[in-house]
This record gives structure tokens, sequence and C-alpha cells, in this order.
């Protein structure tokens, strides 16, 4: 340890000295752990703890030192620690940790794999912290001290080097060098706003007054910011050393921290230091010996979201109410006290003696155009490494996240990106190019702020947010401007209403005309960006608005009035989850399917080709996983004995009336259906020779056996509905002859059957085929030619679903090319998983180039390797071509699964296509531009998945119901009570998730044999009861129901 | 100012009397300092864990001010409560990091297991429970504060445990 001096510095001459005099003596190893606000939180004092005491029991004190450091970013982690030695950094240490990392690593020299990084692929160990992602594409200038010194430590702090910057300046500095140091350097105010920190200094010097002050913003109060904590209970001292600076600069004698209450850690570090830096010579009176003098005190806050606001921060100093007040005149004219004064937010300060050590040049090497140096983004939110980052200026936001950030959480998808708290905006993934500077932040709506970025996946909903961040300044704002204080409280209540399902449509631009009015309105910061994260959602995600409002959905699940369970929110069909789980778990095996099929005709489909959103938001993934909900109903399906069918309302006027449904696939027999329960005799036209549609022709048995459709769609037969197969639109019949046939309605639901062509060069070589035409072929047809090597161009379903195909009939190879990564193919993460497991090769990163041709045959496909560019409007990394040579794979058949469309030409014109070629339909109702005429399933919406189809279907037999009867019927959408029995008292129960069983992978192989197993009872039941039931309480008759009982 | 201010630390059950009598040795340094009146108060108010219409009126004689000044400030500034609050006073962070990482159901989970509301004290005085936005500590979302203890990754099933890891120093104390 180095013996604390005591005596004051008393010159520049003996600052300098003073790092070379009391540097670390060699051979003592360094153990520095995080003892910043988070890793605190997460236990790390009781680990210095526990490792101060394995060094005194191992009886190396002196020749290992353990010292608590400041924040060293990657707080998720926490406790974090480096040993410096090696720079082996260690995460999620425990205080049983200790003595291992002593004994193995400080004494033997042997890293601990448990306890290090992972790189991104999570499977080889990084130890190096140099080598983390996290921390190697960070550019640490503000928090260069962070986490590698002792913030309680003068001495560190001067070892390290801080205050020679002050040194330099009043080695021979005038201020005036110092605020052209600053204007050089092209430093700009890290609060937010961005206004050049010279010129703000400038403006205070000049202004003749016996007293001038510099202040210190440190009311960080922006929720999802925290880089000026970390800053001063990681670095107090740098930021002293910039205030002495600045107050040099403009010749202010007194200053004032502004520390926010919520931080007693660092008005307490920042005191001590404060205190030292006293003792030291460093603050007071004749600094370093020098002329100038400048004393600095704290000032705490005490809860008010305003005060971060220069005047009214002001304000509060001098122990008033914390109101702004209009300006000008500006702080730099009159501030506190009515005198000249500089406030600077803590990150601007930090900045300061970097930019006097190392030189305005360098520093303006770093970042932007108009935008040098850095900032530090408090990343939280669905990113999987939340914590501190620190880039250069201008770094695209998608870097950030994917690259620093880790991604997000659990995989799911970037829905977008919260800056400048409830000051900012959003950033949607479209976006996710945007360099994060002052200006292109500020052109999307967003702003950079102070630099909190939560980012947001699925689960958010983008209104709540917005609701959220005006309950917040409605409640911080002071009351002082009516616009801000009334406005506020207006739009909240409009928010609140859309978010309970009573929004008006006319609300959103009520709530674009009562923002703008608030930020014309108010006097200060808070009031006129108030409106911003309103503003800005409603630019980016106005149909979250709509559907908010007219469809009374939610769609993250989040609106607690308009969600009964998530699972069911999130199912497209609307299925009552909760309701037949919870069925299964008392094996009421029969009321649960009736309860099925209420919504959705296709109950055993569904179980085996569904790709289950309603798992996607199953609230016990917080618990642990989501319950298996596919694989509970795959049970149940299985229990039907006889067929259960259900409610159908016979109504002899409807029965008269001559409805045609245009496609046998999930969309027109799922409205075919609900208007047979509704009395109804629609007639349904297939083209094919087999109902289905997709059903029939796109998926394999091996998914969905053949007679499990065939049963479901006699069901639905046996309602009253016709099928007609063999009968095309535009060859057996137009709408114009169903018209003159007298029909009534129609409903058009001919899907997306047709692949799209890619124009590759050798396309049109013999054994080159179209994924759809194949699998139609071989499914509807019962024969289809297959290759021996087998290529498929693709990574949707239709890919994946063609690959397994041709595995099965024989094909000694079958590769799939993929020009993204395999994690952003859109084929369902089970069937690719299931496609390895069979032997299929999937090559990703990999993009067709050409076909090669032997004697006007397929010889092979020309390929070449991509790697991931910049991130495009999908908010998916663009694939861009290496530059290295061509390859080839070798292939007899290639087949292309690029994506599917419709023949427009089937409508002869008789109505309007959207430009991406699809029919342009009411998303409500599905009408058309043609009276009479519905539309809906992929033909509208482009391929999307079955449940989806079947959605729209029934909102179609709703639509069209409302236009033949005038009125709409939908009986089945009332809520059904749910009679099991539940005690919202007791634990849940502790079973893990179970999946499905498959079948061998050598038993599959060869055949078309169901792939999936059903479960037994026992387990069907223990996963049934796993669900938390969210639907309790929820629904007005359940809650009659238990109260009578 | 590095003491103890934001704790609501409990007035050890002194009358308000007593705290008039401490009062000027609390408080005496920041009388002639500028802008002293809210430090002061937060002092007061550390000491007292509440600042009463005496001790307010006190403060507003000592520092010269009129009372709806000092009432007014008090007023303002949401740290300060003229009511006793709980031994420890449970904020549950609604920053938004915490927010979108269930801070919502985190804080029904407290309100049903303390049995009061927002901006209550239990009746033994032990809890009172106190919204906060952003404790800076949204790596580790959803977050709850307890007095001056930051707890991170806060699951509302394991509230209870939570707090009775609080009141169990509380018997051990009285015994």
């Amino acid at each position: 340890m180095i013996a604390p001096i005591t005596t004051i510095i008393a010159s520049v001459k003996e600052l300098r000295k003073f790092s070379q005099e009391h540097a670390a003596p060699a051979g003592v190893k360094q153990i520095l752990i995080c003892a910043g606000g988070g890793c605190l939180a997460s236990g790390s004092d009781q680990v210095i703890d526990a490792l101060r005491d394995e060094v005194l029991k191992q009886k190396l004190s002196g020749a290992v030192n353990v010292t608590a450091v400041g924040c060293m970013g990657l707080c998720v982690e926490g406790p974090v620690m480096l040993v410096v030695d090696d720079m082996t950094f260690y995460q999620r240490v425990k205080p049983a940790d200790a003595a291992e990392i002593i004994t193995e690593h400080v004494v033997g020299g042997k890293i601990i794999e448990r306890l290090v990084a992972r790189d991104a692929q999570g499977e080889k160990a990084v130890a190096c912290i140099d080598e983390i992602d996290f921390f190697k594409k960070q550019t640490k200038i503000v928090l260069r001290n962070c986490g590698r010194i002792d913030p309680e430590c003068i001495n560190d702090a001067l070892n390290a080097g801080v205050y020679q910057a002050l040194g330099n300046v009043l080695d021979g500095m005038t201020p005036d060098d110092v605020i052209d140091e600053m204007k050089e350097s092209g430093l700009r105010g890290r609060g937010g706003a961005g206004f050049p920190t010279w010129m703000k200094w400038n403006f205070t010097r000049q202004t003749p007054a016996d007293q001038r002050y510099m202040l210190c913003n440190a009311d960080e109060g922006d929720p999802g910011a925290y880089m000026d904590r970390s800053v001063l209970e990681g670095d107090p001292h740098t930021l002293i050393e910039g205030m002495v600076i600045g107050a040099y600069a403009i010749g202010a004698s007194q200053g004032y921290v502004y520390v926010r209450a919520e931080y007693p850690l660092a008005v307490a570090r920042l005191q001590k230091a404060i205190d030292d830096a006293h003792a030291h010579g460093l603050l007071g009176d004749h600094i370093l010996g020098s002329d100038f003098s400048f004393n600095l005190e704290i000032r705490m806050g005490s809860g008010a979201f305003v005060c971060g606001e220069e005047t009214a921060l002001m304000a509060s100093i001098e122990g008033k109410r914390g109101e702004p007040r209009p300006r000008p005149p500006f702080p730099a004219q009159k501030g506190l006290w009515g005198k000249p004064t500089v406030l600077n937010n803590v990150e601007t300060f930090a900045n300061v003696p970097a930019i006097i050590g190392k030189g305005a040049a360098w520093y303006a090497s770093f970042g932007t155009e108009k935008s040098k140096g850095t900032k530090v983004f408090a990343l939280a939110g669905a990113v999987r490494n939340t914590g501190l980052v620190e880039v250069p200026v201008g770094t695209p936001l998608g870097e950030l996240i994917y690259d620093i950030g880790g991604g997000i959480v659990d995989n799911k998808p970037f829905k977008a990106a919260q800056l400048g708290g409830p000051s900012g905006g959003c950033v949607p993934k479209q976006h996710l190019n945007v360099p994060l500077d002052y200006e292109s932040l500020s052109e999307l709506g967003a702003i950079m702020g102070s630099g909190g970025l939560i980012v947001m996946d699925d689960d958010a909903c983008m209104v709540d947010v917005a609701r959220f961040f005006i309950e917040f300044v409605q409640e911080e704002s002071c009351g002082k401007c009516v616009p801000c204080r009334v406005g506020t409280k207006r739009m909240l209540e409009i928010l609140t209403r859309i978010c309970d399902g009573q929004g008006r449509m006319e609300d959103i631009d009520r709530l674009i005309e009562l923002g703008e009015f608030i930020k014309q309105g108010s006097l200060c910061g808070l009031g006129q960006t108030a409106p911003n994260p309103v503003l800005s959602t409603i630019r980016h995600f106005r149909e979250e608005y709509v559907e908010h409002i007219r469809d009374h959905h939610c769609r993250a699940g989040v609106c607690a009035s308009l969600v009964r369970a998530p699972c069911q929110s999130a199912c497209p069909a609307g299925v009552d989850i909760p309701g037949f789980v919870s069925l299964v778990g008392e094996k009421r095996y029969n009321e649960a399917l009736m309860l099925h099929r209420n919504r959705n005709p296709f109950a055993s489909v569904c179980a085996r080709v569904c790709f289950h959103t309603c798992e996607e938001k199953c609230r016990r993934s917080t618990l642990d996983d989501a319950v298996s909900i596919r694989g509970v109903k795959r049970f149940m399906v299985e229990q039907e004995k006889e067929m259960q069918l259900p409610e159908v309302r016979e109504n002899a006027d409807n029965a008269q009336k001559k409805i045609a449904i245009i496609g046998s696939g999930p969309a027109g027999i799922s409205c075919a259906f609900f208007l047979a329960r509704l009395g109804y005799k629609p007639v349904v036209f297939e083209k094919e020779a087999r109902p289905g549609g997709m059903l029939v022709q796109a998926i394999p048995a091996y998914r969905l056996p053949r007679e499990t459709l065939a049963r479901e769609i006699r069901m639905v037969e046996s309602l009253g509905v016709k099928i007609e197969t063999n009968k095309a639109l535009g060859r057996e019949f137009t709408l114009q002859s169903l018209k003159d046939d007298g029909y009534d309605a129609i409903f058009v639901a001919i899907g997306a059957p047709d692949g799209v062509r890619v124009d590759l060069p050798g396309c049109d070589a013999d054994g080159v085929a179209d994924a759809m035409a194949f699998l139609r072929e071989y499914n509807i047809r019962g024969s289809v030619p297959v290759g021996n090597e087998v290529v498929v161009i693709g990574g949707g379903n239709a890919a994946i679903d063609a690959a397994r195909t041709a595995v099965r009939l024989g094909a000694d190879s079958v590769t799939v090319l993929y020009r993204r990564t395999r994690e952003e193919m859109p084929a369902y993460a089970e069937e690719i998983e299931e496609a390895l497991q069979e032997g299929v090769r999937i090559e990703s990163l990999t993009a067709p180039e050409g076909i090669v041709e032997a004697n006007g045959k397929v010889a092979g496909v020309k390929c070449r390797k991509m790697h991931l560019g910049e991130f495009d409007r999908s908010g998916r990394r663009r694939p861009e071509a290496d530059e290295e040579d061509c390859f080839v794979v070798d292939a007899d058949q290639v087949i292309m699964a690029v994506g599917q469309t419709i023949d427009g030409s089937v409508f002869g014109g008789a109505f309007g296509l959207d430009r991406r070629g699809w029919i342009k339909a009411d998303p409500v109702t599905g009408q058309t531009s043609l009276e009479g005429v519905f539309a809906g399933g992929d033909s509208v919406t482009g391929p999307m998945s079955v449940v989806h189809a079947i959605g729209d279907g029934e909102r179609a037999a709703v639509a069209i119901d409302q236009f033949l009867s005038g009125e709409k019927h939908p009986f089945w959408r009332v809520e059904q009570a749910n009679t099991t029995d539940y005690d919202p008292d007791e634990d849940p129960v502790p079973y893990p998730r179970e999946t499905l069983r498959m079948m061998p992978v050598d038993k599959r192989r060869s055949n078309f044999d169901e792939v999936e197993q059903a479960w037994n009872e026992s387990e069907a039941v223990r996963q049934a009861r796993r669900c938390l039931r969210c639907d309790y309480g929820k629904c007005a008759v359940c809650e009659e129901e238990v109260s009578n009982a | 100012m590095a003491e103890n201010t934001t704790c609501c630390a409990c007035s050890d059950g002194l009358t308000e009397q007593e705290m008039l009598l401490q009062l000027d040795e609390l408080i005496g340094e920041y009388l002639d300092k500028p802008g002293g009146l809210i430090p002061a108060l937060q002092i007061a108010q550390g000491r007292f864990g509440h600042l009463p219409e005496s001790v307010l009126k006190k403060i507003s004689a000592d520092f010269g001010k009129p009372y709806s000044e000092v009432a007014g400030v008090v007023s303002f500034y949401s740290f300060f409560s003229t009511v006793p609050r709980g031994k420890y006073v449970v904020r549950t962070c609604l920053g938004t990091a915490c927010y979108v990482r269930g801070g919502k159901e985190v804080l029904s989970a407290l309100k049903k297991q303390l049995g009061i509301d927002v901006g209550e004290t239990t009746d033994d005085r032990l809890f009172s429970l106190d919204v906060g936005r952003c404790f800076g500590a949204c790596g580790l979302a959803p977050v709850i504060m307890v007095n001056d203890d930051v707890h991170q990754r806060v699951k509302p099933s394991k509230i209870g445990e939570l707090l009775k890891a609080y009141a169990a120093t509380e018997e051990g104390v009285a015994q």
C-alpha cells in the first residue's frame, strides 16, 4: 500500500512528481472489483470481503491487493472483477469463488473458465477484458478511470493522472487558452441539448461580474440514464478536476454539484473526494500554489425531476421551490443569485481534463463532422448486455445494440429503442443504421438526450410506453405553465382511454395537436419536450394506436383491459387458451376441445402445425419456461373419440342466402365454418382435387397426417358446408359468373399458391423446380421427380418442407442455401432443427449466383459467400457479397423456395391489387373494392401462418353476416366462464416444460409417418397444470360464477 | 452533507418537544449559508423521519422566512414528508427500464404484501411504500430500494421473503 500523503501539493511541479514517486510498487498483484451501484446491488461487497479475508488467510497481504473500484459497465453480469496481471475479467462472482480465485488464479496463474465471459456464439470462453465484445468495441474517454481506480482514494486518482490536466492549465494557460481548446475540441453539452461547451463558458466569462458560479448538474433524472452516477461513484476526482478547470476558465470562485437524492452512494463518495481534494490543495484557496481559488459544495435534490432544468436547479440551490423561469436572461448573464453562471452536466465535465491532457485535436478525432468525442449510453431493457457503454458519437444504433449489447434477450425481435427518456423518442427497427449523433436522431424524432437507451422487444406496447412517459411528465410537471400542467393531464387521459379500449379514432390527431400546443406554450425543457414520446410513437407506430382503438387489441399483450390472457391475446384466432388448457388439466377433454373448436375449426391441424404465438407471450416464461400449449392441445385432440360438433344456430333466412367461398385453405374453410354456425349454407370452390389449400398441398404428411386434416374438413362439411373440388377461379368460373349465378356474397381466399421465380442465369435448365409446385405435385398426385443431389434455395417453411420431403423421397444429399444467417431463417426453429437431424445441410450466408448447366441439365449452383453488412429496413443486417471467388455446390436438382405469390389475372381485373400484388381489403372486414366481395388469408396479407388465415376467415364470416343481415352475430366471441378449480394463492406447480417426443431419426427418414408423438395422459395433465391462469378474475361471467360458488 | 439524509431513519419515538431541542444543533451551520434552507430541511427529516408542523415553524423562524415559503418548499419536493413514515421506506422504481421489465408487477406485489397503497405507511410504522423514478440501476431492472439498499432483479414472487428479512431484523432489535 502507498502511504497516504497528508501534505498539500503546493505546486504544479510537486503534482508532476507525485505520480512518479507514488507509482504502485512492482510485484503487487492487483485485483479490481466493482463496487458501483449495480454490482453492490448484486452483492459485490460480500465478494470484496471474501477476497480480502482470503488474502489474509493465505498470508498474501502486501503481495495481493484487492481494490474496490467504480462501475466497469457490464452491470448485468455483476458482481464483476478484473485481475490486472493478465487482464482477466470475471463475472457473476460469488463470495464462495474467492478462495479459488486467489489460489488457482492469482497464485497459481490458472484462469477459472466458468467465471469468464463467452463469445457471441456462447461457445468459447473469453477471459481477457480487451477481447470481450462488450468492451473491445468501446472507446473510453469519460469512463477512462471508472472501474480502474479506487474512487475513495485520492492517491489512486493522482496515480492515474487525475489533476494533471489541471496542472497544465495552472502552469501557463490563460482562461482564453482553455476556452479556445474547448472550442477546438468541439465538445458539446452531454446533458442532452448538445450546446457547445466553449460558447457557454465564453458568454459567462464575458459577462462582467464580481462573482461567477460553476455548477454541475448531477440531477440525473431521466429514467434509464445512469452514466453520471457512474462517474460520481467511480471517478469523482475527474469531475472535480473538470469543474476546477471550467471555473478557472470562466473566473468562478464558488461551485456547486447538484446531486439527486436517489444517489446516496454518489453523494458520499463525492463528498469524500471533495474533502480529500481540499486537504491536498486541489480545491480551496490558492490551488496548487497558484492565485486561483475555488470552493465546491454538494447540494442534494429532494425528488423533483424538473430540477434537472437549469433555471429550476438554480432556484433549488437558492433554497426555493424548484420552478423554472423564462429565459432570457440566460444563466450566462443572470444565473445563480443573479450572477453569471455555467451549468454543465457531469459527463461534460468528465471530458474536460481529457481534452486538456491529450489535446483538442486528439479529442476531435473521435465522432462525426458536427459532434466530436464520445457519448456514454446506458443500455437497458430487453438487451442482453445491459450496462454502461461509451462509443464515439455517430456509432450506428444497431452496432451498439447487437455488437456491444449482444442483441435482444431470448433472441426476440427488436422493436424499438427509446432514447432520451421523457424528453426523447423512439427509433424503430427500420432505422437501426441511424448514427447516434445529435442531428441524425432529431431527424427521426428522437434525441441523444442524456444517453438513456432502453431497448424494447415485441413485448413492449408502444401506446403503453407513451402513456408511461406522459404519466411521468404529468406527475413531474412543476405546474407553472398551464399548457404543460393541464395539457399533459389531458394527454394522459386520452392515452389511458386508448389503453383501456375506450379510445376514439380522432384521439390520435388530438394527441398530436395537444402535443404541439404544449411544446410551444411551455417555459422550460420539461414542457417543451414532454409530448415527444407520444409524438414519436405515433409517428413510428401509428398502427398500434389504431389497433387499440379500432380492434381493441394490444399486440404486445400489455394493456390489461384489452388482454384477458396474453396467450389468448396473441392467438390470431382468439382461442380461449387458459380455458382449454385448464380443462385438460382436469381431464375434461371433450369440453376442452369444444371450447377450442368454438374459435377454431382446425384444432387437430393447429395442434400439429401452429407456430404458437401464444407460447411466445406465455407469462410462465418469466418464471421458468412457457407452457407447452401446443403439446397440451396435441394430447387433447387425440382424445376426440366421437366428433364434437360446435353450436350451430339454424336460421331459415340465412339458409336461403347464397355464399361462395373461393379456396378451401384454412381461411376459406374457417369462413365457411363460422358462416355455417350462423345458419348459412356456403359453397366452397377448390381448384385442386383435394380440399385443404396449403394444408394439403404444401405441408407434408409427416407434419400433418392426411386423415387428421380430412376429418376436420368433414366436420365442417357436416355443419352444412358444401365443397366443390377441381373448380378454379378464372377457369371454371369468374367473379362475375358467380354473381350471375345469384351468389349474394363471395369470399376470396385463394392463398398464395405460386412460387416466385428468381431470374438466375440458367434457371430454365432441366432440373430446376419451384418448391410450391414440387410439394403440390407430391402431396396431391403422390409422386414427383427428385434428384440425388438436391439444392434448395431459400430459408422459409416451404424451403424446409421441400428439403425434408426430398430426404424422404430418397435424395442422397439435400443442401439448403440461405443468404442470411441461420438464426434469421423465417422457417420455424423446430422444423430447422428436425431437418438438420434428418441430414439436411444448411449453408447459411450463401447466395446463389447462377445455375451451372451441363447439356441443358442442372449440374450445380454457383454460390457466393455473404457477410453481414449494415442494418436494412427489416431490422436485420443486410447480407453483402464477399470478395472471394464463387464456388459451386454440385446438384442435379435445384428447388427454388424464395417466396410465394398469386396470379392476379384470375380476377380478370375485377379489383385492385396493392403494389406487392396482394388483394386490397379492409383489415377488419375483408371487404374489397367490389361490393359483396370479401377477401382474406394469404391472398391479402401475403404468406402468413395457418392460424392467421383462420382468424381472417372468422372476421370475414362476421362481416359477410353483417353485409347480408345488417347485424353482427358472432356468438362464439362471448367469453365463456372457466369452471375449473383454481386457487390463486397456491404456488405454481414446479414441473418443468416438456416438449413433444419425436420419432427416432432413423425411423423417419424413409417415410412420411408423423414425426411428433403425443404425450401420455399423466404428462399432458402435468403440463396443463403449469398454466398460471392469467385469465383468472378477468372475465365478468367468471367473476359471477366465483361469487356464486 | 454526507450523513444520512435520504433514509427515513425513525424518530426513535422523539416527542416534538425533543425534536425542537435538537434542531438548533442540527441545522445551526446552515442558517447563514446561502440557500441553506433545503439542506436544513433534509437534515431535519433525516433525523426525525418526517417534518411536523412545529419543526417547520421553528425552521421558518430560525431562517427568518415566512412559514408559507417554507411550507411551499416542503410541499414542492417529493422527498419531504409532513407525516411520519415507516422505519423502512420501500421505493419501487418505475423508471423506463424497470417499467418495461415488470416494475408494475413488483409494485402490485408490494401493495398486496404490505396491504398499503403508494404513499401510505403500515400500521406498525415499519414500512412505507413509494414510487421512485430511476435509481440508476437500470442494468439490473426491476429494482426496488429499501431505504438506501438497492435490491436488483426483484421478482414479485420473492417480495414476501425480501420484506420478511427487514421485519426480522426489527424483531431481533426488539429482543
